[in-house]
């Protein structure tokens, strides 16, 4: 699952959007994890958005969103996405296509 | 499940792997818990959140609870905070995350919170934290246990609101303290409340009140007299405290009082928390023993005013009779100043002995001293150790001194021959202690052709009683004085 992202530029950042579903465990561990590698990775390589889908289930069709937390990297295309509370760090580098 | 429905047979075969990929990557993030809520379209055909744990009613339940709890998770990240904490620590209604917390504690309850939550991962643990709210202080009881949440362990905290037992504990601490301060003063300590009743009184009370004198009037049990122009009385003094004013040490007679019958007055009131005096507090100091040394000091000056004013009138008596009788200057400064010389030895002793009584060797040997040592072979003395009061030990003093001075002029003192013999008598059925003056040895005595001052002095010194008195004679074998001491002025024969 690892795709090279020809259509950004690598100084453009990334856009990724966190899927949670109100204050579950997984989804507040979610969060907490993305924030450190965020954190870890530098300023200004991401861009985060955070939709509750408690709040607006909806939202869910617009990446086919099964399973809560997942994470989708929007761009560059083509999208991918990393289930679960991103605990492990190294997986989510390399989906991200981070250090890789 | 909420896969989006598609036209399966246009989609290429790339998009087909990828979709598989990710369908099976959704079953084993579900199956090794790595997510906790799915997407699910409900009969409506409307997308809604399913929670894998069954938390939704877990935290339906918090949300109900009076007690405020918070959630954490197994890194101790928060949660959840429900309502009753949200409303106890005023953090905001939704969203409320750890900085809000975090915020809302000083940094002695974090570091006790953090402590709490690592110690409590196996067991249940407590502490207890202080928290300012809107201002007001309140105390809280963190109790910490471990929380299995479906596939996630984690920790629930419950924060119980103790202020008002804290507050009431610490009162209580207050109240205690303040009993056994009044209860260990020395002074009587009374406390009135705003009607003036007692409501507290120590130990020390019992020596002005006999009874039990709480829940009555003060005014009523301590009856007061004041020693001013009786516009003051009691219930004054508990008004006037009551109303805020101090009422500073005022000595007061309590005539009712079992033991301390004098006493030193202060009253103050009593204020609890506010400005408002809810009561007084009335000290009352024992001034028995001041009361008692300031009689004694009265009377010590009125009788030391007494014997200055009588040693004066001695002394003037002297001179006068001394003049009289010496016909030179010389002859009068030296019979004068001998005289008061005697007078002075035996007021030593008397001073020696507080002004008691003294012994009558001791008034001998004081005269004599500058005469004749008691200790040589000339005198003689026997049972001298009755004990006489000062006015007879001063008439005594006045009389050895002549009879010796006499002796050492013409008597017996005058050769080396001569002998004194002084001795007590003591006969039944009289009311006096007799003393024996025996001179021997001396020159052949001739009565004297005038009476002299020291003549006066012997005959009249001890006839201040009745049973006083003194009688001297001169035959030729030696001057023989018989002096007799009343009974009142010996205190021991």
């Amino acid at each position: 699952m690892i795709d090279d992202a020809p259509g950004a530029a690598p100084s453009e950042p990334l856009k990724l959007v966190l899927y949670i579903a109100g204050q579950t465990p997984k989804s507040m561990a979610a969060i907490a994890n993305l924030e450190r590698i965020c954190a870890e990775t530098g300023p200004g390589k991401y861009t985060v958005e955070v939709i509750d889908l408690k709040k607006d289930p909806k939202l869910a069709r617009e990446h086919n969103i099964v399973a809560i937390p997942t994470l989708v990297r929007q761009l560059p295309v083509p999208i991918r996405k990393i289930i679960g509370d991103l605990s492990d760090r190294e997986k989510v580098l390399v989906h991200l296509k981070v250090g890789g | 499940m909420a896969i989006a429905e598609s036209g399966y047979d246009t989609l290429s075969a790339e998009e087909l792997r990828r979709r598989l990929e990710e369908a099976e990557d959704t079953l084993r993030a579900i199956r090794e818990g790595e997510v906790d809520a799915l997407m699910v379209r409900n009969p409506r055909r409307e997308d809604e959140v399913f929670t894998l744990e069954g938390d939704a009613s877990y935290y339906a339940f918090m949300e109900a609870m009076d007690l405020g709890a918070a959630a954490f998770d197994e890194e101790n990240r928060l949660l959840y905070v429900n309502k009753a904490l949200r409303e106890l620590l005023r953090l905001p209604s939704d969203h409320v995350d750890a900085n809000h917390l975090r915020a809302a504690l000083d940094t002695a309850s974090r570091e006790r919170l953090v402590s709490l939550m690592l110690d409590a991962r196996e067991a249940k643990k407590t502490t207890e934290i202080a928290v300012l709210v809107d201002g007001d202080e309140i105390h809280l009881l963190l109790s910490a246990a471990p929380l299995q949440l479906g596939v996630n362990r984690g920790l629930a905290i419950t924060f119980t609101d103790i202020t008002a037992k804290v507050r009431a504990a610490s009162a209580e601490a207050s109240e205690r303290a303040a009993h056994s301060i009044i209860a260990s003063a020395n002074e009587a300590v009374v406390v009135c409340d705003v009607n003036g009743i007692v409501t507290h009184a120590n130990a020390a009370v019992a020596a002005i009140y006999a009874g039990n004198p709480v829940g009555q009037a003060f005014a009523d049990v301590i009856r007061l007299i004041l020693p001013m122009t009786g516009l003051l009385q009691a219930d004054d003094i508990v008004s006037l405290a009551i109303s805020g004013s101090s009422v500073q040490g005022i000595e007061a007679t309590v005539p009712d009082a079992p033991r301390v019958k004098d006493v030193l007055i202060s009253a103050a009131p009593l204020r609890v928390g506010s400005d408002k005096a809810s009561g007084c507090v009335i000290t009352m100091v024992d001034l028995s023993q001041r009361k008692a040394a300031e009689k004694q000091q009265l009377l010590l000056m009125g009788e030391l005013d007494h014997r200055v004013k009588n040693t004066l009138a001695l002394v003037l008596s002297i001179c006068k009779r001394t003049a009289s009788t010496e016909e030179t200057v010389d002859g009068f400064q030296a019979a004068f100043s001998g005289r008061i010389q005697a007078l002075a030895a035996t007021h030593n002793l008397l001073a020696d002995n507080n002004w008691s009584s003294i012994s009558i060797a001791e008034v001998v040997t004081a005269e004599l001293d500058p005469f004749v040592s008691s200790a040589q072979a000339r005198l003689r003395v026997e049972g001298l150790d009755a004990l006489v009061m000062p006015r007879a030990a001063i008439a005594l003093g006045l009389v050895f001194h002549e009879l010796a001075t006499n002796a050492v002029k013409y008597g017996a003192l005058s050769t080396e021959a001569g002998r004194v013999q002084v001795k007590v008598t003591k006969n039944p059925g009289e009311a006096w202690l007799g003393i024996e003056w025996l001179e021997s040895g001396g020159p052949a005595v001739r009565p004297p052709v005038k009476r002299g001052f020291g003549q006066t002095v012997i005959t009249r010194s001890l006839q201040y009683m009745a049973s006083g008195g003194a009688e001297i004679e001169y035959p030729a074998t030696g001057v023989r004085c018989h002096l007799r001491v009343p009974d009142e002025d010996v205190v021991r024969s």
